[in-house]
């Protein structure tokens, strides 16, 4: 599993995909970002190589342009 | 009287209209001069179209008179969760970002419901954009319970709740993508269904998470929760993701009872999930489950824990999928959202995309493993909610993910679940108990609604407000 993410790494992570949020809102924003990150992180385990995404594309007439 | 003129059941209040003891404009200026006198206290609504209402209420009688009835809910005033799309009606969604949003055209769901001449009192209040808390730094009030009005009704549909619990409306729809239908009839002593995923168009209703958003009924009853699904249920070519499967008649097998019916109850492994169930609430989820057997059910343990992981892959898919919606409002006014859900959409921004297609094949096995033990049991019964609602002065964000969530699995199982009353704790404040079903078999979930309705009077009980 990952590293916890620091502030520093939010900071630049935020600036990267273009939020522009104050100091103390992303010290606000961390523990829940640590959180859905640990969770969705603890999700693999569950999973083997055949297991595919519930969402899946299919072809149609519809989605043809 | 003028009270009970406002608790009539929708099936009460239909058969008043037939009758003409009551008129669709009698029913409207109830309903109007109580949330005059009561909402005040409750902000259930965001929008009162008063003038409208008594318009389609004239309209209504009319129809009614002329021979042209158009069945159980025409004249019968309802509402609708503020994220519905209403042309020419604001739609806020509860929040700053679309504070004054006039719409261009109507949600299906909205268009249905019209069809069967319903009068349309208002929109309601909710959790802004259906997420994260009370709001209480919105352009509105946060929506009050009205059993205790410093309890939190639940959301997000808490509008919805709120009004039917304090007799403001008759009927109303809610939006359910973690729990939004159930949680505030649990919290607020009536009924709602999360219908399966596909049953009931999403077209025009302001998205949360595409792939986890139900759309569906609220009301005082079972039987009136059925109505109001007949009304918006079935195939809608404009929603990708709406069924095209037969709608059955809803009503037509709620009297059959529940002799030898299979309840499955997944406690192990899951109510006692890090805090655990509150020991009021589960008391009366076991009584209520006492009369389902006295009804004839055969109670099953079930193993919990599929169940119980179900909540990491839900909200993993809901804040990746909610923040893709925002992302430019995000980028651009962050600071218009308030706290609450903007700090808790925003963990979409930082997973990956493999956080996120991990938790869609998350969501094959579990539902998988769910829906295997259909091979033993008709329908599972939990809870309506972890604990009762909790004062808005004690309400801790981050509890929520140190209970077990007993409404998010059928989110991301999209199972057709229904919540109704199952009793009161010491302080007065409801309870509520789901009945989950195998998809599209709704009718199941209303049979045993019913037949629990009819042993017992939880749903008869009225807030003093």
């Amino acid at each position: 599993m990952a590293n916890e993410i620091a502030i520093e790494e939010l900071r630049a992570f935020a600036q990267r995909i273009g939020l522009t949020l104050p100091d103390d809102e992303l010290q606000r924003l961390l523990p829940g970002v640590i959180r859905a990150q640990k969770q969705a992180a603890e999700l693999r385990a569950l999973l083997s190589n055949s297991d595919e995404p519930a969402g899946i594309f299919i072809a149609s007439k519809k989605n043809q342009r | 009287m003028e009270n009970e003129l406002c608790y009539l059941s929708i099936t009460e209040a239909a058969a008043a209209l037939s009758k003409k003891t009551v008129s669709s404009v009698e029913l409207t200026e109830a309903c109007l001069r109580r949330i005059e006198a009561v909402d005040g206290q409750l902000h259930s609504f965001i929008t009162l179209t008063a003038d409208r209402a008594l318009a389609q209420a004239r309209q209504a009688d009319h129809e009614l008179r002329s021979g042209k009835g158009r069945g159980a809910l025409h004249g019968i005033p309802i509402a609708l969760k503020d994220l519905y799309l209403t042309k020419g009606i604001r739609t806020t969604c509860h929040s700053a970002v679309l504070e004054n949003w006039l719409p261009d055209r109507d949600a299906s769901a909205a268009i249905n419901l019209a069809a069967t001449g319903t009068v349309l009192l208002g929109k309601l209040g909710m959790h802004e954009f259906a997420f994260g808390g009370p709001s209480t730094d919105a352009p509105f009030p946060a929506v009050r319970n009205p059993w205790n009005t410093a309890h939190i009704p639940g959301g997000s549909s808490s509008g919805s709740g709120a009004a039917l619990a304090a007799g403001l409306c008759y009927g109303a729809l809610g939006s359910d993508t973690g729990g939004s239908i159930r949680t505030p009839a649990s919290h607020c002593g009536v009924v709602g269904i999360k219908p399966t995923y596909g049953r009931v168009s999403r077209y025009g209703v302001i998205p949360l998470s595409w792939s986890l958003d139900h759309a569906g009924p609220m009301a005082r009853s079972v039987e009136d929760c059925a109505l109001l699904l007949q009304a918006i249920a079935g195939h809608d070519p404009r929603d990708p993701a709406c069924t095209d499967v037969a709608v059955p008649d809803f009503r037509a097998t709620l009297k059959d009872g529940i002799q030898g019916l299979r309840i499955g109850v997944p406690r192990t492994g899951w109510f006692d999930e890090n805090l655990g169930i509150a020991p009021e609430t589960e008391a009366a989820f076991n009584e209520a489950l006492k009369i389902l057997e006295s009804l004839g059910a055969a109670i099953v343990e079930l193993d919990g824990t599929p169940f119980s992981v179900t909540r990491k892959a839900n909200q993993t898919i809901l804040v990746c999928e909610a923040y893709a919606y925002h992302e430019k409002t995000y980028q651009e006014t962050p600071l218009q959202f308030g706290a609450s859900v903007r700090r808790r959409m925003l963990e979409g921004a930082f997973l990956s995309a493999v956080d996120y297609i991990t938790a869609q094949r998350a969501r094959s096995v579990l539902n998988e493993q769910i829906c295997a033990n259909f091979a033993r049991v008709d329908v599972f019964a939990v809870p309506g909610a972890p604990r009762p609602p909790e004062a808005f002065a004690t309400v801790d964000p981050n509890e929520q993910n140190l209970r077990p969530s007993f409404t998010n699995p059928f989110n991301l199982t999209g199972l057709p679940a229904l919540c109704f009353p199952c009793g009161f704790t010491e302080g007065n404040l409801p309870s509520g108990l789901q009945i989950v079903a195998p998809p599209f078999e709704e009718v199941t979930c209303f049979r045993v609604g019913y037949a629990y309705e009819q042993a017992t009077d939880w749903h008869k009980r009225r807030p003093v407000v």
